[in-house]
């Protein structure tokens, strides 16, 4: 520990318990725009959604089969991305990220005028997840590590295979860090700390890469790229290796290849749900629901230095409870079909219906903030190395964080994300309907086994929909 | 506009220049190391670095946007007059992502990384709180802008001070005496049921004797409750005037259904305008609030009477007539507060001068210099009104506005006096050694 870190530490104990020991005379805790959402009827949208999730199912249980499928299978040929786009774009994503790294360790100290936790958390992972999931593997041709890799490693094999039973165990540790560091860690936003991480980050899985393989460790270690990858599958554009080496892209409806793609391993499909469960624990732990569990009071948060205890337990528990949830309802959907012994194998075929949710709870938890962190991205990226707020008020950087305030706008918002939260689940319906019907090859089959997983679908919107109307500190 | 970046630029950063020095070692070698050499002759010159603890995330973002802004418009305001003692002002922006631990850690980094001048500028009580013990142990000069009793109580230290915003318990004692007199003697408090609503309860009850009202009922509603009908047949039937001071996401709510209950017919509602702060009074379930009052530390809406002084502040920080972004209508400000932060950064300017500060050898001056002042003019350094400062208990007093809501807009209709604030120091920071 340095001297600092001590001397550090040595004073906040005695501040802490002078804070908490003084009566704190105001207490600032706005009416924020969470504030227009509690007078809306969103009792009636979470209703209308489960409704709506509810008999999605019910219509594809007697809905004929053959079409779904031939629908599911379209694709239109677009086309060959130019042989070397990955490599170049690859170099020039390295080059940026150094200089995004740079700008945190000597750029502005301000979260909102340096670029690096602008870039990271607004625009790479929101923006580039989204991006990721309507339009395709954009990931392929940004991914950092490529053209370093090969650059290293001279093209040739690696020199060890990543053993097959570790499964995505490493992506899950992995993203787990990654899902604390964002929700959990006092101060993900600070540029020297996000810059350090970012390093530790990236030397950690060039290295795995140099000894596993970057493509075995892109899809089952490194978890950036193992959840985009997974996003991507839901997206409109699908890009397949042709014989002759080169890459075809073709057009398809969306969720199509999430119907035809391989059954994942159960530490995969545990993968997905992580990252699922992650974006709903970022909801739930500003809920006054979850504070009042935790015994924090909302109008007087203490900060997140004050619950990273309480927030790495709900963060795993929030995992457990909907990775045994998932499991559960697959096994019992298999019982009910009269299925047996291949119970993991469906469900690792059934969780890729996971995906649009998922995509509908990070459109809905982290759109609305992009309309304003993108401003601030674009403003910091202008002057990136600066280090004082000299130029904040000229009208070139002024942040419109207007976009998202008022009464109407809040209303626009909360319809918006409703829509994402049903949409996406009416979407894993459908999807998870069509692989049943290949598993089970009947649809009296595919309904039965898809009972309970509806049911958790059901539950999901609702918390989706809660999630977004509940009350909320900050 | 002028840009004043520091003429150490050319290093990296303020820390690996630290992390160089320290490996010279002695402070002998320090002296014979060139680049030092230069940069103590710069010194004169040399920008007067304050370190803003700005909570740029967290609970107090919505607060710390605004803060920040008129940081930059005061900052330039001083830039563009020449500077303190000839130096320009250069903010260096931390977040302490409205984190009391944050906070401690934040302004141990300005002392021992950045090695700015001082640190300012903090909103949220909990942080002023954590970080007070910090800026004692560090004996860096800590200049906050919270509005907490905290600092006038006596509970915090020397190097922090609050010269810029009056604290709620003047807030409390101002309006009380005008309550009384134009709005009704029998008076029902609803206060959210911790600290903050505790203050005001504690503050204002009493105040409100000493001038011949009488609260009736106290009704301490929990902080996570969202609902509140089921609370208001405790309000006795005889109550003149509601005061109440609901803040969080669920104060839209609470203004609805308290509408709701007494349709129009009820008694009449004082309330202050923090938890409405940066919300539109124009929104729906606020229409409950047509004819009510507010208190303002400044006023939201530009008034027909507003000073010269008033106006500049208003086109510098970029506000238009409504207390919005003057390009983003919908970004209503928090005008009752930010005021606080243009305050302190020139009552910092006036130190530094009075002080003939120089370095950071000279903090302890600077102090001194900011607890001599006493009385300041209303004008250009002071848009809000005049301040009269008292040294012993670090804490400023001055005018506050009771506003109603007309046509969805607030109209001032009284100003306090300084001395409608006033209350009986409980300390002397000037009697703790530094």
């Amino acid at each position: 520990m340095t001297k600092n870190a001590v001397r550090a530490n040595r004073i906040r104990l005695p501040a802490l318990a002078l804070a908490a020991a003084l009566v704190p005379a105001e207490a600032l805790a706005h009416a924020s725009d969470r504030g227009h959402v509690l007078l809306l009827p969103t009792g009636h949208y979470i209703a209308g959604g489960a409704a709506a999730v509810a008999l999605s199912f019910l219509v594809l249980a007697f809905a004929p089969q053959p079409p779904l499928d031939r629908l599911a299978r379209w694709r239109l040929p677009l086309g060959a991305p130019p042989p070397g786009l990955r490599l170049a774009g690859s170099a020039l994503s390295f080059l940026f990220l150094a200089f995004l790294v740079a700008a945190g360790f000597l750029g502005s100290r301000d979260p909102l005028t340096n670029p690096l936790p602008l870039m990271v958390w607004a625009v790479f992972w929101v923006g580039l997840t989204l991006a990721q999931s309507f339009l395709g593997d954009i990931w392929r041709f940004l991914d950092p590590w490529y053209a370093p890799w090969r650059l290293l490693s001279g093209g040739r094999a690696a020199p060890h295979a990543l053993p097959a039973r570790f499964g995505y165990l490493p992506a899950i540790v992995q993203f787990f860090a990654f899902a604390w560091f964002e929700l959990v860690h006092p101060a993900p936003d600070d540029p020297a700390v996000l810059a350090t991480a970012v390093c530790v980050y990236f030397a950690v899985n060039l290295a795995a890469m140099l000894v596993f393989g970057h493509e075995d460790w892109a899809r089952r270690g490194e978890c950036l790229s193992a959840f985009l990858r997974m996003m991507a599958r839901l997206a409109v554009i699908e890009g397949r290796d042709a014989p002759d080496g080169r890459r075809r892209l073709s057009l398809c409806l969306p969720g199509a290849k999430l119907v035809g793609a391989p059954p994942l391993p159960p530490s995969g499909a545990l993968f997905l749900l992580l990252a699922l469960s992650s974006v709903s624990f970022d909801g739930l732990m500003r809920t006054f629901f979850w504070l009042g569990l935790i015994g924090v009071n909302p109008l007087e948060f203490p900060g997140r230095s004050a619950v990273v205890a309480s927030s790495t337990v709900g963060l795993a528990a929030a995992f457990a409870l909907l990775g045994l949830a998932f499991f559960a309802a697959g096994a019992l959907g298999e019982r009910l079909a009269g299925r047996t012994g291949a119970t993991l194998a469906a469900a690792g075929a059934l969780v890729w219906s996971i995906v649009p949710i998922a995509t509908a709870y990070h459109v809905a938890h982290y759109l609305p903030s992009l309309a304003v962190d993108v401003q601030y991205a674009l403003a910091a990226l202008a002057d990136p190395f600066r280090r004082s707020v000299e130029l904040f008020g000229s009208p070139h950087l002024h942040v419109h964080a207007g976009a998202l305030m008022g009464a109407d706008r809040v209303w626009l918002i909360w319809n918006l994300q409703a829509a994402a939260i049903v949409g996406g689940h009416l979407l894993a319906v459908l999807v998870a309907h069509v692989v049943a019907f290949r598993l089970h090859g009947s649809a009296a089959g595919a309904a039965r086994s898809q009972l309970p997983l509806a049911v958790l679908m059901v539950g999901y919107t609702v918390l989706g929909l809660w999630l977004l109307s509940a009350p909320t500190a900050g | 506009m002028t840009d004043v970046r520091k003429p150490s630029r050319l290093f990296p950063s303020s820390v690996s220049r630290r992390g160089a020095l320290k490996g010279l070692g002695a402070a002998a070698a320090l002296g014979a190391a060139p680049g030092f050499v230069r940069y103590a002759q710069a010194q004169s010159s040399a920008p007067v670095r304050i370190g803003f603890q700005a909570h740029r995330t967290g609970i107090g973002a919505a607060y710390g946007r605004w803060y920040e802004r008129t940081t930059a418009a005061a900052v330039k305001a001083i830039n563009d007059a020449g500077g303190i003692n000839g130096r320009p002002v250069e903010i260096v922006t931390e977040d302490d992502g409205t984190d009391p631990a944050r906070g401690a850690e934040v302004v141990e980094k300005f002392a021992s990384q950045h090695r700015v001048d001082l640190v300012y500028g903090t909103l949220f009580s909990h942080v002023v709180t954590g970080s007070a013990p910090a800026a004692g142990e560090l004996k860096i000069p800590y200049y906050v802008v919270s509005e907490g009793y905290h600092v006038a109580s006596g509970k915090l230290n020397r190097w922090v001070i609050q010269p810029g915003i009056t604290d709620v318990r003047a807030q409390c004692r101002s309006v009380a005496p005008w309550i009384a007199q134009n709005v009704g003697k029998k008076i029902t408090m609803i206060f959210p049921d911790y600290a903050f609503g505790h203050d005001h309860r504690d503050f204002f009850g009493p105040a409100a004797e000493e001038q011949g009202a009488q609260v009736i009922a106290r009704i301490a509603i929990p902080p996570t409750e969202t609902s509140f009908t089921r609370y208001f047949p405790q309000i006795p039937s005889d109550t003149d005037v509601i005061y109440h001071v609901m803040v969080g996401p669920a104060v839209l709510t609470f203004v609805k259904e308290l509408g709701e209950f007494y349709g129009g017919r009820g008694p009449k509602l004082f309330g202050f305008i923090d938890s409405l702060e940066a919300v539109d009074i124009n929104s729906p379930g606020l229409e409950f609030l047509e004819g009510s009052h507010f208190w303002e530390g400044m006023p939201r809406y530009l008034q027909p009477d507003a000073s010269e002084a008033e106006r500049a502040y208003r086109a510098a920080v970029g506000l238009d007539d409504n207390g919005a972004a003057v390009n983003d209508p919908r970004d209503v400000s928090t005008n009752a507060h930010m005021f606080g932060c243009w305050e302190t950064l020139h009552i910092i300017k006036r130190s530094m001068e009075a002080a003939g500060y120089r370095g950071i050898e000279d903090r302890q001056k600077l102090i001194e210099a900011t607890e001599a002042m006493t009385d300041m003019e209303e004008g250009i350094e002071h848009p809000q009104g005049p301040k009269r400062f008292d040294g012993r208990i670090h804490q400023v007093f001055g005018t506050q506005n009771i506003s109603v809501v007309e046509n969805g807009r607030l109209n001032v209709v009284h100003k306090t006096s300084i001395e409608d604030g006033l209350y009986e120091p409980e300390a002397d920071y000037t009697a703790q050694a530094f």
